[in-house]
């Protein structure tokens, strides 16, 4: 990095102003009599994008504190942030090369996908049962591990769909039956404290989950071959200006370039997640699930019965993830450490979008997807940032949890 | 002798109003009902009052100190005890050690044992002494209700705010704790009183606060209140009194 | 007998036998026909170590309902403070010039070494300074462990009291998912900060005893039991001793209620920080004995899976009671090192190394589903409140009719208060 004090200076100037303005605001707000919920983290993100120049303004004028005006700043500092990275580096690949940054948006773009499915699980459990399953990795974790044994091992040669499905099947079972023997209790008050009991036992689970799958397999990794090849293409025939496709690669006007692994892991996700929206929205089950998670009580007077919603959303949650880990088995490598990395990364998209929240879900997906992807690609030091990567989305979350506890979209669905 | 000032007291939650521009004084070992309808912010104002909201604008004063600045703790210490509309007892702790946590936590040198005599005197009151050594959570609700009650005894407050102390009490608990209230009122011990019941608060208390929606409508003796023509308003097709 | 005696006698004849146990270790040649091999002492020396950190964690979640998940990492602050202070400073008669100097008393100086930089060859300004700038006859003196133990000490009470303070206002879930938070931030920085901590190799600490006690070497058990022991019973009488006190009973009046405790009079923010000031000075004692005493401390300590084999501990023993989680602790440890032989029945060869951890999760899961309170914990009470139990059935049956009548208009009433809640937590967030 050339000028690194240029990035420093600015990312310094980014934090101090954010401080001011998160802590002055609210009192500011408070001495006027306004609301203050916002005033918090609006005024630190306000601080943030343009210091004293928006700060000042805001505190004389102490106008409401909107969604919008939020969107507004914080696409202003990540403007910032983005132009104080171009001017130190501007050698960096990131700032050079046109190409390679829209590649890493779409490959970034593309994992967020399956990131948000796999949080999609998460969330939707927490709005129907108010649990946040720490065992979320480790079925993310099996589902890879049934799709890559059934395709590689038990009955080579076998139909990835088929692989998947049975992922499926095997997540939800299992969520099935955990749900039953050990969170279903919970609703009849036969468990106190029920909340810490949840964190406790879905803990207790991850433990238990992982070190099963240990010892039956063994700690080497493995990683599925890509499930659909493409086939090989050129779009114009001889140049492949437009699109160009071998079996592990896909070009689209020279500069995109998804690998195929990725690409099919995403559309699965996609589909995935259509599969979803019209279960919850189309379907007497899944407005059921909606009824449950806005109002207990009022739905089970219209005699919908919360317990097996439970069962229903826990068990589908657990399998979103498993779809998840069943669509990238192919793209990383997989042991049975591998669900902790990714259950800390949905924790993460999670309390970003809002806990409960759906589009929140997918959206914080989709952030993180990006953020992963300009972290591996941008920064240079590159040793030292890898090693930094687990930590990145954890300072989100911190950060978060401090600043404004109900995420991007609050809680609905 | 105490003094209590509620100075124009606005709160707002969001857009909504729930209360306005409320201002009351209680002056000395007063016995006062606070009713209203549903939703007409009596809870609110009591967690006002409490500490653990803090007013929009507009102050509270006890004995000359401000105290709508102060948390809870702060307030308990002032002088100002209350219950909670659902019963809150320690559930898994035993009765003793719920009613010790109030005397230790007014006295900052205090030991335990210096307490558990008054606790054993305060249970025998309440008619509950030989529950002592049992959780909370094994308590009916209303002994549950009448341990909260206790607790505030142990605090030795000046001044009392039971929220819906009689709602869901069987009758035979209910004269207990009618007479708790008139025996520590004449102790001099001023009381809050929120209630539903209307011939009970009617009878109980010798002044009364109406809230409704916000306002403070009426503030005076129990039987011109009930003569208001905005109390009946308020309370046409509300509530059967 | 009462419980108080059952517990005193008792307490007091497992304090003797644990400090006897040295006596019949292999150093010592034996104790008639026992002999406890050194590998015993070490186990004895971990089963301290985990029953520390368990019952220090106990008196967090189990008591206070603080359920934090970074406890390992308080632990890795202690032991990776002490070892940076061994790695970084030195006392010396002279000025180095090369290093970082700062005049103490009299002529004595510490010295700060500069931080290795990756790729350029590994030296130290201190030794470059010995050939080039510190005069004949300099003392370099190396910091005493104790002290460098007690610095850990101070961070891990200055950490916990920053994360006290933080999580304040952030309840249950939202606690958990913060603490994870902090623990893989600090265990990623470990990692990545590697000219300071080394990263995943490891930093080396030196041992407890560096130059032998009392004609131990540095290398025996005896020395590090008898340190880890003491460090186990003074965290246990302290504990005893805090919740017993006022501390115990206010702390877990916030963990069944918070507000009413506050209504009460309770100083419900100090004494939230406080117990994580407590534990997590605690926890960083035990990492920072335990750190010198194995020799070296690694970022894989702050894993979650540490932190759940911990949190195991406390809750197959019993959460709400330091002892029960002490004693799970110890019985724990000795138990899946016992469980490492591996069984052949017929065909089937069951590599145990693998499959006690499985078991032992399936354990932890039933416990919390069908034992709540642990499984030695209710041993405890049966002992001390079975007496409470029996004067009370026969009460229980004539208070019985005082059973109050759930009328309509209370569950009209809860209602109301459920829908000002979200309103009121809106407006003062936490």
């Amino acid at each position: 990095m050339e000028n690194a004090a240029i990035f420093g200076w600015a990312l310094l100037w980014i934090l101090f102003w954010g401080a001011l303005g998160g802590v002055v605001t609210p009192r500011v707000y408070a001495r006027k009599d306004l609301e203050i919920s916002q005033a918090s983290f609006g005024g630190a993100v306000i601080g943030a994008a343009l210091g004293p120049f928006s700060l000042l303004p805001l505190w004389f004028a102490t106008p409401k504190i909107t969604s919008r005006l939020i969107g507004i700043a914080i696409a202003i500092v990540v403007g910032i942030f983005i132009a104080a990275f171009a001017l130190a580096d501007p050698d960096n690949l990131c700032v050079a090369n046109g190409g390679f940054v829209i590649s890493q948006l779409a490959n970034g773009i593309v994992i967020g996908i399956i990131y948000g499915l796999m949080a999609l699980g998460l969330t939707l459990i927490f709005s129907i049962l108010g649990v946040v399953s720490f065992a979320h990795g480790e079925f993310y974790m099996i589902g890879g591990m049934v799709t890559y044994f059934m395709t590689a091992e038990w009955i080579p040669g076998v139909s990835p769909i088929i692989a998947i499905l049975a992922s499926c099947v095997v997540t939800f079972a299992i969520g099935y039956l955990f749900e039953r023997i050990f969170l279903r209790p919970m609703g009849s008050g036969e468990i106190e404290r029920p909340t810490e009991y949840a964190i406790l036992v879905t803990f207790g689970l991850a433990f238990f989950l992982q070190y099963l799958t240990q010892a039956l397999t063994s700690a080497v990794p493995v990683k599925a071959q890509r499930f659909f090849p493409f086939p090989r293409t050129e779009i114009p025939a001889d140049s492949g200006a437009l699109l160009k496709m071998t079996p592990g690669n896909v070009t689209v006007f020279d500069a995109i370039s998804i690998p195929n692994p990725r690409f099919t892991a995403a559309l699965l996700a996609l589909m995935m997640l259509a599969a979803l929206l019209w279960f919850l929205y189309r379907t007497w089950v899944g407005k059921a699930l909606r009824a449950v998670s806005q109002d207990r009580q009022a739905a089970a007077v219209t005699g919908i019965n919360p317990n097996s919603m439970n069962t229903l959303a826990f068990s589908m949650g657990a399998m979103l993830a498993g779809l998840s880990g069943a669509s990238l088995v192919q793209v990383f490598s997989w042991l049975p450490q591998v669900g902790i990395p990714a259950a800390a990364r949905s924790f993460v998209i999670i309390v970003l979008g809002g806990m409960g929240s759906l589009p929140g879900a997918f959206l914080g997906g989709l952030i993180v997807g990006l953020v992963e992807a300009a972290g591996t690609g941008c920064i240079p030091d590159a040793t030292r940032a890898a090693a930094y990567i687990p930590a990145y989305g954890m300072v989100i979350l911190t950060l978060v949890l401090l600043l404004k506890p109900t995420g991007l979209f609050g809680r609905e669905l | 002798m105490l003094k209590l000032t509620s100075n124009s007291i606005y709160k707002n939650f969001g857009g909504l109003e729930v209360l306005k521009d409320v201002s009351f004084t209680v002056e000395g070992p007063e016995l006062i009902g606070l009713i209203g309808p549903n939703g007409a912010g009596k809870t609110t104002l009591t967690n006002i009052l409490d500490g653990a909201l803090k007013p929009s604008s507009g102050t509270v004063y006890m004995n000359g100190e401000r105290i709508d600045t102060r948390p809870p703790y702060g307030v308990a210490r002032a002088g100002l005890g209350r219950t909670f509309q659902v019963t809150r007892a320690f559930r898994r702790m035993t009765v003793l050690e719920n009613l010790l946590i109030p005397a230790m936590a007014m006295r900052a040198t205090a030991r335990q044992r210096d307490f558990e005599e008054k606790a054993q005197e305060v249970l025998e009151f309440l008619t509950i002494s030989h529950l002592r050594n049992e959780y909370a959570r094994a308590l009916s609700g209303g002994q549950q209700k009448l341990l909260e009650l206790g607790r505030l005894l142990m605090l030795d407050p000046q001044m009392i705010i039971l929220d819906e102390p009689f709602a869901g009490v069987h009758p035979r608990l209910m004269d207990v704790i009618y007479r708790y209230i008139t025996e520590i009122n004449a102790q001099g011990k001023a009381f809050i009183i929120i209630s539903h019941d209307m011939d009970t608060i009617f009878t109980l208390s010798r002044r009364l606060l109406v809230l409704n929606y916000g306002d403070l409508i009426a503030d005076g003796d129990p039987e011109i209140v009930r003569e208001d023509p905005l109390v009946k308003a308020a309370y046409l097709g509300e509530d059967e009194e | 007998m009462s419980p108080t005696r059952i517990y005193r006698v008792a307490g007091t004849i497992t304090i003797v036998l644990l400090l006897l146990i040295p006596l019949a270790s292999s150093e010592l040649n034996g104790l008639g026909p026992l002999v406890l091999s050194s590998y015993f002492m070490h186990l004895a020396i971990t089963a301290f170590f985990y029953a520390i950190l368990a019952s220090s964690w106990s008196l967090l979640a189990g008591y206070a309902g603080q359920f934090s998940f970074g406890h390992m990492a308080f632990m890795a602050i202690g032991g990776y403070t002490s070892g940076l202070i061994g790695k970084f400073i030195r006392f010396t008669t002279a000025p180095s010039e090369l290093c970082t100097d700062i005049p103490l008393l009299g002529n004595w100086w510490l010295v700060i070494l500069n931080i290795r930089r990756v790729g350029t060859i590994d030296e130290s300004c201190l030794d470059m300074a010995k050939t080039q700038t510190l005069p004949a006859g300099t003392l370099i003196i190396f910091p005493p462990v104790w002290a460098s133990i007690a610095m850990g000490l101070v961070m891990g009470a200055v950490f916990g009291l920053l994360v006290g303070w933080l999580v304040l206002r952030l309840r249950s879930t939202y606690l958990a998912l913060f603490t994870i938070g902090f623990s893989e931030i600090l265990r990623a920085s470990i990692s990545a900060e590697i000219p300071i901590t080394e990263g995943q190799s490891g930093l080396e600490l030196v041992p407890l005893f560096p130059a032998g006690i009392m004609g131990f070497t540095s290398t025996s058990k005896i020395p590090p039991y008898y340190a880890m022991l003491l460090l186990f019973l003074f965290a246990m009488a302290l504990m005893t001793w805090l919740a017993g006190s006022r501390f115990g009973l206010f702390i877990r009046a916030i963990r069944e209620d918070e507000e009413a405790a506050a209504a009460l009079g309770v100083n419900i923010v100090r004494y939230k920080v406080l117990v994580f000031v407590i534990t997590s000075t605690l926890a960083a004692a035990a990492g920072a004995l335990q750190g010198h005493y194995i020799g070296i401390i690694t970022p894989n300590t702050v894993i979650i899976l540490q932190m759940s084999l911990v949190i195991a501990m406390a809750v197959i023993g019993g959460l709400e009671n330091i002892y029960a989680a002490s004693v799970g602790a110890i019985v724990i440890t000795f138990a899946l090192e016992l469980l490492r032989t591996n069984i052949t029945i017929g065909p089937l060869h069951v590599d145990m190394t693998l499959w006690r951890l499985v078991f032992f999760g399936l354990l932890l899961m039933l416990t919390l589903r069908f034992q709540r309170n642990g499984l030695l914990f209710p041993i405890l009470e049966r002992i001390s409140r079975g007496r409470v139990a029996q004067e009370t059935v026969s009460i229980r049956v004539e208070s019985e009719e005082l059973e109050e009548v759930v009328t309509e208009e209370e569950v009209a009433l809860e209602t109301e208060e459920e829908e000002t809640q979200p309103a009121s937590s809106e407006e003062n967030p936490g």
